[in-house]
């Protein structure tokens, strides 16, 4: 609620495709100054604001109105003229980007959510975030097989082999849950990295999925859940990736052989015809193009679980079978990249999620962490799914540092970086929580920053 | 009920649930077979379940990993691929052979992480070399060529002689020799499954860093 009449405010958002082959070049290089002059040579090159009203007709009225645009002036396009259907094509700008230099295999890489463009908590299934570890590929479903055996005889009555057809015919279960990539907001331990929300954020995204509980297809292969505590699962991709997953899960009814997104398949993008899906925990455990489940009485120590995905902590250790995406939050809009161009209401908005419940709270501080005041949760609010905030603020136009910090249903609170370096170090890689802070500058442009 | 009556009719449950699994939808998969899941089934645990037999000398190694790994990886192992691809070897000293944990990972200011700073278990590589390797051919080597560019970069990485030899036999003493095979930790709170004391990892989920939602006030911070 505003205290009463207010000049609303007007968010330029963030230039997209800036990055330059210089950025490109300096990013590989590893130093990390690119952002301000890429930041700078992509905002002089936008136009003004499209709020303008021209004076002339400013009299009269918006020429908006007055002069009748031509898609009221004439007949539309028929039904099934595109068949799928796409997004308008004023919403061009609004899709999955790849950081250029992170890997030489296009294969071997990530593609990153728009987050500052999203609504809600549902993402585009075709703007959900890539990492494929050998490339992805567009499976025939006639001909793909999922197989469940035991790592030794003793552990199961007896291996099995499924149909897709076979799969749609068991009981199903549809659940939202968010999945986020181990390594997003990587960048940002040694200090602020990334430009935009996209890039520090946008290994994140959270869909409805459909599909079987592997409790089910467990117990149909008399599964002796005493001897076999480990899962391991394994894709039919090239890298056919593999990792393990604690039995717990599995019993506690969570984990499920997804086919669906959103209503529709799953996109070969995001492992069609099936995945591995494992609430709260980090996207590489929910194995695409999955193709069989191993039970076992050992864990199994793959090479993304020894090698990578593995968080290196002060005392040298790695840390391994870190799984678990704690309670976390960001400000979405405004953020990285984008422009405040007046002083006036805006809407602080952003997504929290916790790989342990439920978010319970968000508070958000336009101070830089002095102050903090709770922002309204939309719903739904669901288990380990991403929750929308907003947040009423007039900006008066002076410096500003915009933080948003979730806390879950366990009581846990998102750490600043500072409480998390303090624990971790920075050179982790993995499992970056931490308050994620927004500098609105007297200028309006939004800058990545840390504080303290 | 007597609480006798509540045990046997939980064990008649338990039973019954057994039971039905298998039988609750029938015609739905079937069981596979022998020959399927061994075409299927490749991994190698960390106890070396799941290892095929075979060897692969250094030199034999060597050949192999000019003609189908160097374009990617380097003549040497120092990588090409970019930030994602990690180099394979260096950062390792006969102190970390000894002592089982690199010192190079607690470096100032950090190095690049090789494959053989991190690597804790030999199971690992084969199983990964086996199932995912070369880039674009993954799957086409034969068990010899496996243990043979191993061999190779055990040598590139000086864990073993010019003239060693490396088979499903010969691994365990490989085992004993890596150079981070002490390096790892499973202490922490992030394993959603049991925890070390029943038989899992970690500590059951307790979060290693602990903050408060101060509201007013709160400790002031470092301006930007």
């Amino acid at each position: 609620m505003l205290p009463g009449p207010t000049k609303i405010g007007v968010l330029q958002s963030a230039p997209e495709g800036f990055l330059s082959a210089e950025d490109i070049q300096s990013l590989k290089s590893g130093r990390r100054g690119f952002l301000r002059a890429s930041l700078l040579a992509a905002g002089a090159a936008i136009t003004a604001p499209v709020v303008a009203i021209d004076g002339a007709a400013e009299a009269e009225g918006d020429p908006a109105i007055l002069e009748l645009p031509p898609w009221t002036r004439s007949a539309g396009q028929g039904v099934a003229a595109r068949p799928y259907g796409a997004p308008s094509i004023h919403e061009a700008s609004k899709v999955r980007r790849d950081l250029p230099g992170m890997s030489s295999y296009a294969g071997n890489s990530v593609s990153f959510t728009p987050l500052q463009n999203l609504f809600g908590i549902i993402t585009p299934a075709g703007l959900h975030y890539e990492r494929h570890h050998q490339g992805w590929h567009d499976i025939d479903p006639a001909r793909h097989r999922l197989m469940i055996n035991g790592s030794a005889p003793g552990m199961l009555k007896a291996p099995r082999v499924y149909t897709l057809a076979d799969l749609l015919r068991l009981p199903s279960v549809s659940r939202i849950h968010f999945l986020e990539c181990g390594g997003n907001t990587g960048m940002e331990w040694a200090g602020a990295t990334m430009p935009t929300v996209q890039y520090t954020h946008g290994m994140l995204s959270c869909s409805e999925f459909t599909g079987v509980p592997l409790r089910v297809l467990l117990e149909a292969s008399g599964v002796d859940f005493r001897k076999a505590r480990y899962v391991l699962a394994e894709g039919a991709d090239g890298a056919s990736l593999t990792r393990t997953i604690p039995m717990e899960l599995v019993e506690s009814d969570e984990v499920f052989v997804a086919y669906g997104q959103n209503g529709e398949m799953l996109r070969p993008e995001n492992g069609y015809p099936l995945r591995l899906v494992v609430p709260g925990v980090q996207g590489v455990s929910w194995v695409k193009w999955l193709r069989r489940i191993e039970v076992g009485d050992q864990p199994y120590a793959t090479r993304e679980e020894t090698l990578h995905y593995v968080d290196l902590m002060p005392d040298g250790k790695l840390r391994q079978y870190s799984s678990v995406q704690e309670c976390k939050s960001v400000i979405t809009a405004p953020s990285g990249g984008q422009k405040l161009l007046e002083t006036g209401f805006y809407n602080i908005t952003g997504l929290a999620w916790s790989g342990r419940g439920k978010v319970e709270r968000v508070d958000v501080s336009v101070d830089g962490g002095k102050n903090w005041n709770t922002a309204r949760l939309e719903s739904p609010v669901l288990d380990k799914a991403l929750t929308r905030f907003n947040f009423d603020w007039i900006w008066d136009g002076k410096p500003a540092v915009l933080q948003s910090r979730a806390i879950d249903s366990t009581g846990y609170v998102q750490p600043g970086i500072s409480e998390l370096r303090a624990v971790r170090g920075t050179q982790s890689i993995y499992h970056n929580n931490a308050i994620q802070s927004w500098q609105v500058q007297a200028s309006g442009e939004v800058k990545n920053v840390q504080l303290g | 009920m007597s609480s006798w009556a509540r045990c046997l009719l939980a064990i008649a449950l338990l039973v019954f649930t057994a039971a039905a699994g298998a039988e609750m939808y029938p015609g739905v998969g079937r069981e596979a077979t022998p020959a399927e899941v061994a075409a299927w089934d490749i991994d190698v645990r960390a106890d070396f379940l799941g290892l095929p037999a075979g060897s692969g000398s250094v030199s034999a190694g060597a050949e192999l990993f000019a003609a189908q790994c160097a374009s990617c990886h380097g003549s040497a192992g120092e990588a090409k691929g970019g930030a994602i691809m990690a180099p394979l070897i260096g950062g390792i000293t006969q102190a970390d052979i000894e002592n089982g944990q690199v010192q190079a990972l607690l470096a100032t200011p950090p190095v690049p992480r090789t494959v053989f700073m991190k690597l804790a278990k030999l199971s690992s590589l084969f199983d990964y070399i086996q199932r995912a390797m070369p880039w674009t051919t993954p799957k086409t080597l034969q068990p010899d060529e496996v243990y043979a560019s191993m061999a190779y970069l055990l040598y590139l990485a000086g864990i073993v002689p010019d003239d060693f030899v490396l088979s499903n036999q010969t691994m365990p003493e490989v085992q004993a020799l890596l150079p981070n095979r002490n390096g790892m930790s499973t202490d922490h709170g992030l394993w959603p499954g049991a925890s070390a004391a029943d038989g899992g990892f970690g500590n059951g989920g307790v979060p290693d860093v602990q903050a408060t939602a101060c509201m007013h006030d709160c400790a002031a911070q470092v301006a930007p």
